[in-house]
């Protein structure tokens, strides 16, 4: 092992990635291809020629891009707020933000209809409805505010790791003034992470379908996954099938054409070694005045975009039907009910088990593509495994059924390769934002001090990116705890997860076994999740 | 009334949480003066730069610079308006600007055009003889290379008072000779003040004009350099500014204080060689007698084996105030 | 934990699959792979599914079931890639809408068998293929504080003007069967379309989303299933639900035997079971309706107008439909 060792763990490390690149990217994408070349044949043409394609396609691009130049810098903001200053509650603040991650997007979007829609919270309360909400601006809008709590903690995560306070001080002592420092320093110390962020949500967005479903359609606004959606659900004929795997197929090229590009050209040029004696960054103490007026904006916005539509959730999910006043009178914990059965119950267990182990594995997956991205042979596979992640959840599904349903199919373990396959770059994102500066010397420290390349790793390397893999476990892990599309395609008997149980049981259009499934995920993961950030945040200070 | 003081510290007195870095700190520098802080880690040396640059709020005590208040009213003054420049210790350098951009950043915020900001920056950067590395970015710089770069940053400012914050505790030896003069040479071109954090005795005492001596967040002595070194006040504050023996005096008067070249070999008092080093141009002698033990500084190589017996003559002692180990 | 029973199923699966697909159910549940088991893919609700499930188990003992239930979305999808990574590996697969189940036939996956009780079933109801089950009932649902429509054109006036709501025919089976039974009406045709679109109708994605939307009190009206929005009425929401003239339009969910699965006893007396009177009771007092006359089912007012598709022209003439509707509602 010590010897002539250096060659094995080089070559375990190279298969760590390209095995699972292969198993989780290539091939699914390659039956894709084959799918849709031999049956397709020359119909390629009609596919990509069919009415209304262009305007979903170009629906698809703009929204995508929209909702990322939105959603980054409003994340960016939440980060610098949250993460930066001093602002009083910022623990309950930094909670509160990740709310959307635990709220399934359907419901999501069904919650913003409830509270600004015609008969909504706002419409009852103080005759104010917005008809928009169902159409183009309301899917952006909720999109956005889906997309910020991923944006602020990939952001999040890259200044704590990043945090090197003396660069700030240097710019201010140079004279530039607190605003000045942020936009010249700050934030040019951060865009690995910005960046990271922007193309984590460009990509999601692409392959968004479930509000822009529920919001676009009234409107008759329609995406690149909404009509792939229309080709599954009707008819079931194999025309149907191949069109909606090339429209995929679409969606991974127009995301490929994104990504490598902005992959290969920012990536060189966001390395820097990051001084060995960084310290952590302290919350900046600023003037009372500002930190009010910050609380302020913030309880706004969090109170506009999240406390108002998921307060209506949560009355959805006690109130006995739709449409009918949330008062007291009216409640009733019939959907709890329909939620908390020994069958759902015994599908949390397995619900939880996935996850965890998805998280853990993601985790580990994340960090060998940072790693490896690092060399020159491996920067392609940060791009690569962003295809997986812009595939609605469906056709990925779809994909490792085709390749590996001979052997696995209706197994927990192919649930576990389809959370793997789409949540790789959420992992890997973070990590890698917060790796590229961590300086090779300290690692090469401790293998001098007779410590082997995994003890090194766990050693020297686990505590400075502590924040960051916990950062990508916690959004891993609450993803595929609620994740619908996928499993609800995959499982077989013994292999329901919870959402798949609610979701079968709340059929007929009924919201409130499945808003009670969202109160009941919101209670599951806000207890672990608060002491996570707050494990994260201990590591951190004490890493400084 | 005497011109006001560059730098002026009272009563200062900063804590993190629980911990008191730095406890009732007093002093004042003049225009155009060298003030050492000299101390070990954990002293306070960077917490007084910090606070007297605007990085950390003190809880109480006041810094003016040049008469102007900047800390310790009600509204202390942010560090982009605080006349200062400052070197730091790990250099801190951007790691997306080149050099150029670096010493021209200072510049660009006081209003100057971009050409003009990088003219200036050329300027400075060929004074301190680096103009050939102004586009390569903090990451293709050596150490000495990066720290100029830093040094150069801080003169862009054209301020009327350096921090410097252990510029050169990450340089080679043979880098560090010619950064100390370097950046003395600039400073006093400027007729600026400067305050001079290290821990290096011999660095502290040879740059300058006077050595403020810090521990646990407490001024110890502050003076001239041949003041604290030959009149400590007390024995850490001996030993932080250079070798010290301390042996029971010849006249019976207690305990006194002897430096390396306070004593020489041969002469009527008696001891055993217990070391040698040879250091060059002079040797070492650890030499133990009847009065304890003594560190003796001779000029060219060692003249006795170690346990030899030999005799010694004091030339010259310090009474160590107040009471001593 | 969950990874040593992941690598336990690979090990079986890959074993048992070396026999070239033949027998596709039994390959995907090894252990259950006695004669008795069955394998069923269904879109038909789970509160329906789940009583018929138990009854079968209890009739024909030592029989187990293997569900897999999903929206037919993902059902198709399942198919779709069940039938390129060795084959179907339901014995029997229980639709929503017969164009779909079709179109199994089409490609050779479903049907050549009905259940010898078939002939107690309306033809309108069966093929040579397949034998519909359950039916689903595309209604009116209205809020209470508006006026009770009478007939589907009343959508069409000025009591629903910018406030009703129709499912997408481009993916909801139901709405397509509507359609295609509105354009061959006469009185109605696409003209019937331009008038809602023209009314101010509002075009979403699934009967389901019409029920929320309506009980919700975005829309004041709309077309959906019958199940859903009685359930919403059965539940406090302030709709009603109305049998407009000249029907309601019945879409029957069809069961069909799996080609590879022609000589499955269990899955064969399945399907009997379904069809037949105590199947079609038990599915009765679950909540569907079904399409065995005579049996208990949940409301049906007294002498409520029903109408019946033409499914097979439908589905020859789905792209001509469709894309006359979509010239007027758009993608």
């Amino acid at each position: 092992m010590r010897g002539g060792g250096s060659a094995l763990p080089r070559a375990g490390a190279t298969a760590a990635v390209v095995v699972p690149l292969a198993a989780l990217v290539a091939f699914p994408l390659f039956r894709l291809v084959q799918v849709a070349w031999q049956e397709g044949g020359g119909d390629l043409s009609g596919v990509l020629g069919a009415d209304g394609l262009g305007t979903a396609l170009r629906n698809t691009v703009v929204l995508a891009a929209g909702v990322t130049l939105a959603a980054v810098p409003l994340g960016v903001v939440l980060a610098l707020v949250l993460r930066r200053s001093d602002l009083p509650g910022r623990a309950f603040w930094q909670a509160t933000v990740l709310a959307p991650v635990v709220v399934p997007d359907f419901v999501l979007g069904y919650s913003w209809t409830q509270a600004y829609a015609r008969a909504g919270f706002t419409d009852t309360l103080l005759g104010l409805s917005w008809a928009g909400v169902q159409g183009p601006l309301g899917v952006w809008l909720v999109l956005v505010v889906n997309a910020s709590p991923l944006a602020y903690l990939v952001v999040a995560v890259g200044l704590a790791a990043r945090a090197e306070p003396d660069l700030e001080r240097a710019a201010r002592v140079s004279g530039a003034g607190s605003a000045t420092t942020l936009v010249t320093i700050t934030l040019r110390l951060v865009f690995p992470a910005v960046a990271a962020a922007a193309v984590l949500v460009f990509v999601l967005t692409l392959g968004t379908f479930a509000i822009p479903q529920v919001l676009g359609a009234p409107a008759g606004f329609s995406t690149v996954t909404t009509r792939i959606y229309a080709d599954l659900s009707i008819g079931g004929d194999p025309a149907s099938f191949v069109e909606a795997v090339t429209l995929a197929l679409l969606l991974v090229l127009v995301a490929a054409a994104t990504v490598a590009p902005a992959d290969s050209i920012l990536g060189p040029r966001l390395r820097a070694a990051r001084p060995a004696d960084a310290q952590a960054a302290h919350p900046v103490p600023g003037r009372q005045t500002v930190r009010r007026a910050e609380a302020v904006v913030l309880g706004g916005y969090l109170a506009f975009s999240m406390c108002l539509p998921l307060a209506a959730l949560a009355l959805s999910s006690v109130t006995r039907a739709l449409g009918v006043p949330p008062t007291p009178a009216n409640w009733t914990l019939d959907s709890f009910r329909g939620v908390l059965t020994v069958r759902t119950l015994e599908a949390l267990g397995r619900s939880l088990g996935l996850s965890v182990v998805a998280a853990t594995l993601l985790v580990v997956l994340g960090g060998l593509v940072a790693v490896a991205e690092r060399r020159r042979a491996g920067r392609a596979t940060a791009s690569l495994i962003t295809l997986t992640l812009v595939l609605p959840g469906s056709t990925l599904a779809v994909a490792l059924l085709i390749a590996y349903g001979r052997w696995l199919s209706g197994s927990l373990a192919l649930i576990l390769l389809a959370y793997l396959a789409k949540l790789w770059a959420f992992a890997h994102r973070p990590i890698a934002g917060a790796l590229d500066r961590l300086p090779p010397a300290e690692l090469y420290a401790a293998r001098a001090s007779g410590a082997g390349v995994l003890t090194a790793v766990r050693t020297v390397a686990l505590r400075p990116l502590a924040p960051a893999l916990l950062g990508a476990w916690l959004v891993c892990f609450l993803t595929a705890l609620h994740e619908v599309t996928m499993s609800s395609l995959l499982y077989g008997p013994g292999s329901e997860t919870l959402a798949v149980i609610v979701l079968n049981s709340s059929e007929l259009g009924r919201i409130g076994p499945t808003a009670a499934l969202s109160v009941v995920l919101t209670l599951l993961v806000a207890v672990p999740g608060i002491l996570l950030w707050w494990a994260s945040n201990r590591l951190r200070t004490r890493a400084g | 009334m005497p011109a006001e003081p560059a730098l002026e510290v009272r009563d200062l007195v900063v804590a993190y949480g629980r911990t008191t870095a730095l406890c009732g700190v007093s002093l004042s520098v003049g225009t155009a003066e060298v003030l050492a802080l000299l101390g070990p880690s954990g002293s306070g040396k960077s917490t007084l730069l910090q606070a007297v640059a605007g990085f950390v709020v003190p809880s109480a005590g006041t810094v003016r610079l040049g008469g102007t208040t900047v800390a310790g009213n009600c509204r202390p003054v942010p560090p982009e308006r605080r006349d200062l420049g400052v070197v730091f210790q790990n250099y801190a350098l951007w790691p997306h600007l080149s050099a150029l951009d670096t010493v021209a950043y200072p510049a660009r915020r006081r209003g100057v055009g971009r050409p003009q900001a990088r003219s200036e920056a050329r300027a400075i950067l060929e004074r301190l003889r680096i103009a050939h590395l102004a586009d390569r970015k903090p990451a293709e710089l050596s150490g000495g290379e990066q720290q100029r770069v830093g040094l150069a940053r801080a003169l862009a400012r054209r301020p009327a008072v350096y921090l410097f914050d252990e510029p050169t505790a990450h340089l080679d030896t043979h880098v560090r000779g010619v950064f100390l003069a370097e950046l003395v040479a600039r400073q006093r071109e400027a007729g600026a003040a400067a305050v001079y954090a290290t821990h290096d005795a011999e660095e502290a005492l040879g740059l300058a004009d006077r050595v403020a001596l810090l521990s646990e967040g407490r001024l110890l002595q502050i003076g001239t350099p041949q003041q604290v070194y030959d009149e400590p006040v007390d024995l850490f504050a001996a030993r932080l500014t250079g070798p010290a023996s301390l042996i029971d005096a010849p006249d019976g008067g207690g305990t006194v204080l002897v430096r390396p070249g306070w004593a020489r070999l041969g002469g009527p008092l008696e001891a055993e060689v217990r070391a040698v080093w040879f250091r060059g141009p002079h040797s070492d002698h650890l030499v133990a007698g009847p009065l304890g033990e003594l560190l003796v500084r001779e000029p060219g190589p060692p003249r006795h084996p170690v346990g030899a017996r030999v005799g010694w003559t004091l030339l010259r002692s310090w009474p160590l105030p107040g009471p001593t180990g | 934990m969950l990874v040593l029973a992941a690598c336990g199923g690979t090990s079986t699966g890959a074993g048992s699959s070396g026999g070239a697909g033949s027998s596709g159910g039994a390959g995907s549940s090894s252990e259950a792979a006695s004669p008795e088991a069955l394998t069923l893919y269904t879109c038909v609700s789970d509160t329906t599914i789940q009583p018929v499930l138990e009854a079968f188990e209890k009739s024909q003992p030592g029989s187990t079931v293997d569900l897999f239930r999903a929206p037919t979305g993902e059902l198709n999808a399942r198919v779709a890639a069940d039938v390129r990574s060795g084959g179907l590996r339901a014995d029997v697969i229980w639709g929503c809408d017969p164009l779909t189940v079709q179109a199994f036939v089409d490609q050779g996956l479903v049907g050549g068998w009905t259940p010898p009780g078939a002939d107690a079933i309306p033809t309108q109801y069966r093929t040579d293929d397949y034998v519909g089950a359950a039916v689903l009932y595309l209604v009116a649902v209205h809020r209470t504080d508006v006026p009770a429509p009478r007939a589907w054109s009343d959508l069409t006036g000025p009591d629903y003007t910018g406030a009703v709501a129709v499912p997408d025919p481009s993916v909801a089976a139901s709405a397509l069967g509507a359609l295609g039974w509105f354009a061959a009406a006469p009185g109605y045709g696409l003209d019937f379309y331009r008038d809602l679109k023209s009314n101010g109708a509002v075009q979403v994605k699934t009967p389901d989303d019409v029920t929320t939307g309506v009980a919700q009190g975005i829309y004041d009206a709309g077309m959906t299933t019958a199940n859903a929005a009685y359930a919403a009425r059965d539940d406090g929401s302030p709709v009603d639900v109305v049998w407009p003239e000249p029907g309601a339009v019945a879409i029957y969910g069809p069961v069909a035997l799996a080609t590879h699965s022609a000589d499955s006893q269990v899955a064969q007396d399945f399907i009997s079971f379904v069809v037949g009177a105590d199947g079609q009771r038990v599915l009765g007092e679950a909540g569907s309706y079904p399409t065995r006359p005579g049996g208990a089912g949940p409301t049906v007012p007294a002498d409520a107008p029903i109408v019946f598709p033409d499914w097979a022209t439908i589905g020859q003439s789905r792209d001509t439909i469709l894309s006359s509707y979509q010239q007027l509602f758009g993608g």
